[in-house]
Parts: structure tokens; sequence; C-alpha cells
């Protein structure tokens, strides 16, 4: 029997988030990121003149590109893609001289000073690997990221993609992003 | 593959790639490897629980690795938390291992708030306090010790002991919280309601900022209904907050005259006839009082109380009853803001009450409830002393069991009626809760005793006399709890992992004092006894099972509307009916309607302080919180960029805000998103305690410079009544 492949990725409606943060600790405590690092974030933009403002949230993280360009100046090998798309770090492998961090175009990467090696999200694949989604996916309030197989025709992502707008960031990079901004 | 792995980082270190690096990296790996072949995957266990981090109980699973949380999960089951969890829920493990807990009783040796302290034995701490509280009975009486604690689900045992003890003054949170909501609800209802936000298609709020502080399941449904099925939302606040920011309509309403914009609404829904006649003349009495009280109450009149114009309270008021029943105008439920707040909420009722939301979906529903066991424990004397809050002469409708914090405190403070020697707290900071700290701080140096019951060194444990560390909520079992509302559930406590250090469960300190005191009888069980008869009269099969198994258990998916509206349904009120014109509050010498009375406002040179919350922070405790703390590092004063550059003030430059009552340090935030009369500070900064280490003097603390002021018919605490004056530093 022949494995289907899978392409995972998020879509992301931007305007259910409410920077509660939530994301931000379940990331934290899941992959036990250090004080002062993230792995994923909430970029805020504030705009107008009172009376007539806005504020549009929009959270982030590794975009687990297509084409990354992390994995393609990693020296050693140490960036690397699965066969699913989901970008990883193998830690044995790094040799925390960064380069990755520079070619990153969403900077969605740190370097871990305890193991002198870059970590980075991976998008939970330890909880994928078990059938459950990403930590962030989970316990956010407003369920503002979808999780799911693009290359699924019944999965939610494939049916908000098909029936949505949405936008990528930084698509003239190449790098081919996978976080669906819906519009 | 492991070597060969080795070797290939070994050789390219070699080859020279960042040296200093690399080092680490080959200690910190041989370390992992280390790690990995002592933690064993079958260690790992999933353990149902319920959040304590705020009051919303939602339902969590925890993982335990190695006998430590390493993870908290939202648990599906709740149909109130709805499978999510905020960020204060999943940094509760922070709460646990924070360097700054509380490890071991402790007995102060130098002066209060000094900061020196005696490690003692739970034998020694327990001898300590039960003979301090004996000292005040036999010299003053058993009323002369004041109980204050805050919600939770241990709170029953502190409550029983110092009812057990003999002493009427016991003072709950409410009256700094929401007393003014459930009292406005209750005398028009007879109940408070939930709100039906999931299914309503016109949604109003006056400051509830429910984006910000989250509430379960309102905020979760606020978002499917604005942003998913296309309800509206008209918002009200001096400030541009994120509901602000989410809702359609955003209004920055002169602040303090709600009431005037809501009396207009019911004006306009009277004069275009768009009440609802049927449900009006079944369910309600009064409703020809309310048309000749609302006639003076035009949009235009509001226009100028509000600065909202005429024509959208017109056009806000026929877009609400068009949208009824489906249409809400919502209580909101934090902190009361102004002198006639339980006025505000009381046009509120009324005006749900005449579009006949009451009992559908998308209106406003009854609560539904679950039933539960109790533990039958050995009855002690009803207190003999009355309060010393002397609610019944200034607050006769008032909830007599949670008190009057603000008017306690005046009475404390003054000796009369009868004089308070010794205080005991469990999980509440009144430092920082109540408005004017200098005025607690009186009330403190005045007691002989305090003891004080908490997870972490609150600035209200810093000026303790004794403190007892609780177990977190994460170590302990607790009672169960029924969360009443739309979607019923019943939700359970249990211990996840041993305590770390030497503390103890609330009532396992309540036992230690009441064996001191002469009360053991009265808590003679242990809280397995305590749980099992709750779980006896669950209806649920296997009840026991099944909350340890799952924590939680919801009746079912779908709620049901329409019990209330039956010909012979008697609402509990005195006519049995919904009470537009309420009887009671004439009795009790408050207006029967709502009158307006035009706030006060600002002189030129000061601004009106006001308060709110971010998602992260609810609690003054949570600001500790090492997950947390790393969103906000410090609190800032929020200005207007018209007033401060007129004042010189720059975003960063430190300014001083001083009331009448205290002045603090903040730095400034120019920013266009509060009104040019208005500033704004986050609460939960500027702590007394060197236990709180992240926020110890960083920021400031709003009850400095909160001044005392309370509604007048609930007694619950005026937030948004105080005036600052703004300089630079």
């Amino acid at each position: 029997m022949a494995i289907k492949k899978k392409r995972y990725a998020l879509v992301i409606d931007s305007r259910k988030c409410i920077n509660c943060k939530a994301c931000a600790v379940a990331c934290k405590a899941e992959n036990e990121v250090p004080i002062g690092n993230f792995r994923n974030w909430i970029n805020e933009d504030r705009q107008g003149e009172y009376p007539k403002l806005r504020i549009d949230f929009e959270p982030e993280q590794c975009h687990h590109c297509e084409h990354p360009s992390c994995v393609r100046v990693c020296p050693t090998g140490a960036s690397w893609q699965r066969k699913d798309g989901i970008v990883l770090v193998n830690d044995d492998e790094c040799i925390g001289c960064r380069y990755c961090m520079i070619a990153c175009p969403y900077d969605a990467r740190y370097f871990h000073e305890a193991s002198g090696t870059v970590h980075k999200c991976t998008l939970c694949s330890h909880r994928i690997d078990k059938g459950t989604i990403p930590a962030c996916v989970e316990t956010c309030p407003s369920k503002v990221r979808v999780f799911g197989d693009l290359e699924d025709p019944a999965s939610r992502v494939h049916e908000l993609l098909a029936t949505r707008r949405y936008r990528v960031k930084e698509p003239q990079t190449g790098n081919g992003p996978q976080l669906y901004y819906l519009l | 593959m492991g070597t060969t792995r080795m070797d290939r980082r070994l050789f390219l270190k070699a080859a020279g790639a960042t040296a200093a690096g690399a080092v680490t990296a080959s200690q910190a790996g041989c370390l992992r490897y280390f790690k990995k072949g002592r933690t064993a995957s079958d260690d790992r266990r999933e353990v149902p629980t319920t959040c304590e981090l705020c009051p919303n109980k939602c339902s969590a699973i925890a993982v335990v690795e190695g006998g430590l949380v390493k993870k908290l999960n939202p648990n599906p089951e709740n149909p109130k938390s709805r499978d999510m969890l905020c960020a204060r829920g999943n940094a509760a493990i922070k709460q646990v291992y924070d360097p700054d807990r509380l490890k071991q009783p402790m007995i102060r040796v130098g002066a209060r708030g000094e900061g020196k302290w005696k490690p003692v034995s739970w034998d020694e701490a327990f001898d300590f306090a039960a003979k301090k509280l004996a000292e005040a009975k036999s010299k003053y009486g058993p009323e002369s010790t004041l109980w204050s604690s805050t919600e939770g689900f241990q709170e029953v045992f502190f409550k029983n002991l110092g009812l057990a003890f003999g002493s009427p003054n016991l003072v709950r949170h409410p009256t700094l919280c929401l007393a003014s909501v459930n009292l406005a609800y209750s005398a028009t209802f007879g109940t408070v309601p939930s709100f039906d936000l999931l299914n309503s298609k016109f949604v109003i709020m006056s400051g509830a900022n429910r984006f910000e502080s989250i509430i379960t399941p309102d905020t979760m449904d606020l978002i499917g209904g604005v942003m998913e099925r296309k309800a509206k939302l008209v918002y009200l606040d001096p400030r541009f907050t994120v509901t602000a920011a989410k809702a359609d309509e955003w209004y920055p309403i002169k602040p303090g005259t709600d009431l005037a914009f809501i009396l207009a609404m019911i004006h306009v829904i009277i004069k275009e006839n768009r009440h609802s006649k049927d449900f009006v003349a079944a369910y309600t009495t009064g409703f020809d009082q309310l048309v000749e009280h609302v006639k003076p109450y035009t949009p235009e009149w509001a226009e100028q109380e509000t600065e909202i114009p005429a024509k959208d309270i017109i056009r806000i008021a026929r877009e609400f009853s068009d949208a009824a029943p489906r249409a809400l105008y919502y209580a909101g439920r934090r902190s009361s803001w102004y002198q006639n707040d339980f006025q505000m909420r009381r046009a509120q009722a009324i005006l749900n009450a005449i579009v006949g939301n009451w009992d559908q979906p998308g209106g406003m529903v009854p609560n539904a409830k679950l039933p539960k066991g109790e533990f039958l424990f050995m009855p002690w004397d009803e207190p003999k002393a009355p309060r010393v809050d002397e609610i019944e002469k200034h607050f006769p409708l008032a909830a007599k069991g949670d008190g009057v914090y603000l008017k306690l405190r005046e009475n404390v403070l003054s000796g009369k009626p009868y004089p308070i020697k010794a205080w005991m707290v469990y999980k509440q900071d009144p430092l920082n809760a109540m408005p004017d700290q200098a005025k607690t701080m009186k009330m403190i140096e005045q007691m002989d005793f305090i003891g004080v019951i908490d997870v972490q060194m609150s600035d209200m444990a810093w000026y303790a006399d004794v403190v007892f560390p609780e177990s977190a909520y994460l170590e302990r079992t607790d009672p169960v709890e029924v969360m009443p509302g739309i979607w019923p559930a019943v939700v359970y406590r249990q211990q996840v992992v041993k305590p770390i250090h030497d503390t103890k469960p609330n009532l396992d300190i309540v036992q230690g004092l009441a064996k001191r005191l002469g009360l053991s009888d009265y808590f003679d069980y242990t809280i397995e006894q305590w749980v099992e008869a709750e779980f006896k009269e669950l209806p649920i099969p296997m009840a026991a099972e099944h909350m340890k198994k799952h924590g939680v258990w919801a009746a079912s998916g779908q709620p049901s509307y329409g019990k209330t509206l039956t010909p012979d349904h008697r609402f509990v009120t005195k006519t049995g009916k919904i009470e537009l014109f309420s009887e009671r509050l004439q009795e009790a010498g408050h207006d029967p309607l709502p009158v307006y009375a035009a706030p006060v406002q600002p002189p030129g040179d000061r601004f009106r302080l006001i308060l709110g919350r971010v998602g992260y922070f609810t609690h003054a405790n949570q600001s500790n919180n090492v997950w947390l703390n790393e969103f906000m590092k410090e609190n800032d004063l929020w200005i207007n960029p018209k007033p401060a550059e007129r004042l010189g003030i720059k975003t960063g430059s430190t300014l001083t805000v001083t009331s009448s009552v205290g002045s603090v340090k903040l730095k400034a935030r120019v920013t266009e998103e509060i009104r040019p009369d208005c500033v704004f500070m986050l609460h939960g900064f500027g702590k007394k305690s060197k236990m709180q280490s992240l926020v110890y003097q960083v920021g400031a603390s709003d009850a400095v410079i909160l001044e005392t002021a309370w509604d007048k018919v609930s007694g619950n605490a005026a937030f948004h009544e105080t005036f600052v004056k703004v300089a630079n530093a």
C-alpha cells in the first residue's frame, strides 16, 4: 500500500486573534523554550488618530517553507526538512553558526544559550507524530490557527484555502511559506 | 547512528567553526544524552484537573513526567472553557516551580513589612496563631477577629473556621468585584442570568473588555459570534481596548455616563413602540412607571451627557430592538466604576427586560444547575455579634455573607461599633485589591495579629505576623464545584503532583488551627470524605470514577431555553414578576427606577484614572509569574498625545501621578488609544513584597492612588472616581 504524501500547514485567521498570548505560553511549556526566547509570537499593528483607530494582531512562527532558505544555507545539514514539510534542526548536528538565523526571512529562529545550538518551531512534530495537534493550535481560546494536511482534500485547511482569500508573508523570497493568513 | 553524528560534529568543531560556542555545545550535548537516558517514557501520566489561576474554573489535563508537571493541556470536555487554556492557565506550572514561592511556615521577627522572617515548623506556626486568636477572643470577644478570603474551592473551610470561632466578620471579594452587577440583576429578575453570546445577533458592552478580561465561555462565544456569525458588537469605553478594536462600533463615551446612554435607548424603544409588548405584559411589573420615568431622557439629552451623537443612539436602539430577542446589553462583571454603578446595571437589566430577551436563545438565560452532594459536619452556634461593617443598616440589600469591604475598613479604622484586633486572610491581597493602600496599611498597623494563608508572598503576606504556605492547586485535591450556567458543568480538582515544599492544603491548615482553638470536632473529616460525599449525589453513573478520570462532567451539549416562560412561573422577586419598578429598592431608600445624576468631571489640570486588564494578567499575583511577566515587565501610564504635548510628556519619560491619597511614579505611554480626559494604568505592579521579585518596586500599584468611593446601593468599590494630577518627575 502506498503511503499517502502529506504536507502540513497552518491557516491563520488573524482577525480572531485577541493577543491573549496563550499560544506563546503553551509553546514555552511544551518545548521548554528559555525565558527571553519565543518560538511563536504575535505582531501588533496600531494605527490611526483618536478616535479613528485600529489594532491588528498577527500570530507568527516558523513558516515551514516549501523551499526553506535556512535549510539551504546550513553548512552541516542540521537544518533539514521532513517529507511532510516540517522544517527541523537536528540538535546533534548543529554547530551554532547561526547562518540559518540570518537566512530566515521571518526571524523565526533563536540561539539556545545552554545547548549552543539554534532552536525553532517544530510545529510540535512530536505531537503530530502521535496524532495530536500543535500546542499553540490546541490551546488558543479563539482557535485562530487551523492545522492540517494540504494534501488531504477533506481537511479544514484545504477547505479554508479553497473558499477564502488569503496571503502569505514575504512570498518574493521564493521560500514558499506555509503559514496562510486569511484575509 | 548516534556515534556517526557525534563524530561529524566533533570533526566540524575541530575544523574551527565558532570555537567558544561549540565547546558549550558539546558539553551541553553530553548532558542531554545523560538526561535522555534517565527519563523513561512510561513515567508519563496525564491527570485531569481544574485551573485556579483565575475564577473561571477551566478544565485542564496535566502532563506529568518524572514527578514534575511538564505541560497543561486544555480539556475539551468542559462546555464552559471549550477546549482552551489561556496564557494564565498555561503558566500555572510556574506557580509551582516559582523560586519566590512560600516554602515553609514563617513567623515575622523584625518590624511588620521589614522582611525578617524565621522559618518555623507547622506546630510552631499553629501554636503562635492560635494563641494570638485566643487572646483577641478573651480580651475583645470573637467578633474582634476578621476573616477575609476570596473565591476558591477551599474557601469554604476557611469561612467555616471563622464562623466556628464565633466571628460574624467574614468578608469576601464581591464588593471589590461584581456585587453591583449581581445585586442589580437580582433586584430585577430575582436571579443573575448568563448571557448567550454564542447565539446573540446584537451585543452592546459598556466597558466589559471581554477580549482582554477573559471569561469563559463569554470571550470565546463572542469571538464565535462577532467574527464568524456576523453578530454586531457595539462597545462603549473611554479607552481603545482590544474589544474596541474588534467591535463593529466603538464609542469613547464620556466616563460615568453609561446610564444616560441606556436610559436614552429605553426612551427611544418605548417612544417608537419597539418594546416586546407581549413579554412586558406577561412577565414584568412597573412598565407604566418606566414609561413616565424615561420621558425626559431623550437621545438629544443623552448626547450632551455621553458625547455619543443622538442619531447614533437612536439607530443603535432601533437595531437592538430589531435584533431582539437575540439582542443583549451585556452586564460585564469586573469591578464597579462609579457611585451609581448599581443603577447603571439596573438600567441594563430593564432594557434587556423590555425587549423580551429573557430565557431566549441569544438573550439572557437563567442559570441551569447540577445537583451535588454535601458533606454533613457538626454545626456550631451562630456568631452572636452583629457585623462590624453594619451592613444591615447601610446596605440592607447587600449579601451579608460577603460583607462590604470598604465600609468595613472605615469601621475597623474608627474602632466602631467595636474593635477588630486580629485579621486572618486566605488567598487575598487586600493591599492591592482595595483602593487607598495607605488606609489599608493603617488597618494593618492597628491589628494585634495578622495571619495569612497563601501560595505566594503577596503584599498582604509580607505584612503578616505569620505566613502559612498553601500548596499550589496542582499539588492539592479540592472540593467538587458545580458551575451553573447555560452549559452547566461539574468540575473536580485532583492532586496532580506531591507538594515540592513544606506546604499544606488549606483544609489541613484550618484543621491545624482548629485543633489548637478547641474546634476540632467541627473539622473532623478528610478531603477525601468531603469529596466522596459530593460525588455521591452527582447525577452521573460511577460519579467518583468518572470525575477522577475526566475531571469534568457536563449534562448535555444543548442548553434548554424558556423554562421560566410559563404563566405560573414566579420570579424570585417581591411581586413574582420581573421588576422594572422595584418597591424593594424604594423601601430600602433607593430610587425604584434608575435616576441619572451627571458625574463630577475632573478639573482642568486633572485626569480621571481608569483601570483595566490584559489577557495575561487578571489578579495582582500573576505579574510575578515568569512566563507572564515576559510579556510586560512594567506597567505604564496611558495618556493621550494632546494633553501629553501640553504637559511636555513623552513616551518613556517618568511621571509622577498624584491623587488626594497618594502618589506613584510611572513611565509614560503617549497613545491615541485613550480619551484626552482620562489616564489608564494596569493592575498588578509596584509590589512591596520582596518575594515578588519580578515586580518588587517595578512600576506602580493602582491601590496607592485610588481613592475610597463606593456604589450607594451595593457598597461595591467604585474604581473610576479618582482624579489624578500628572507631571514629569
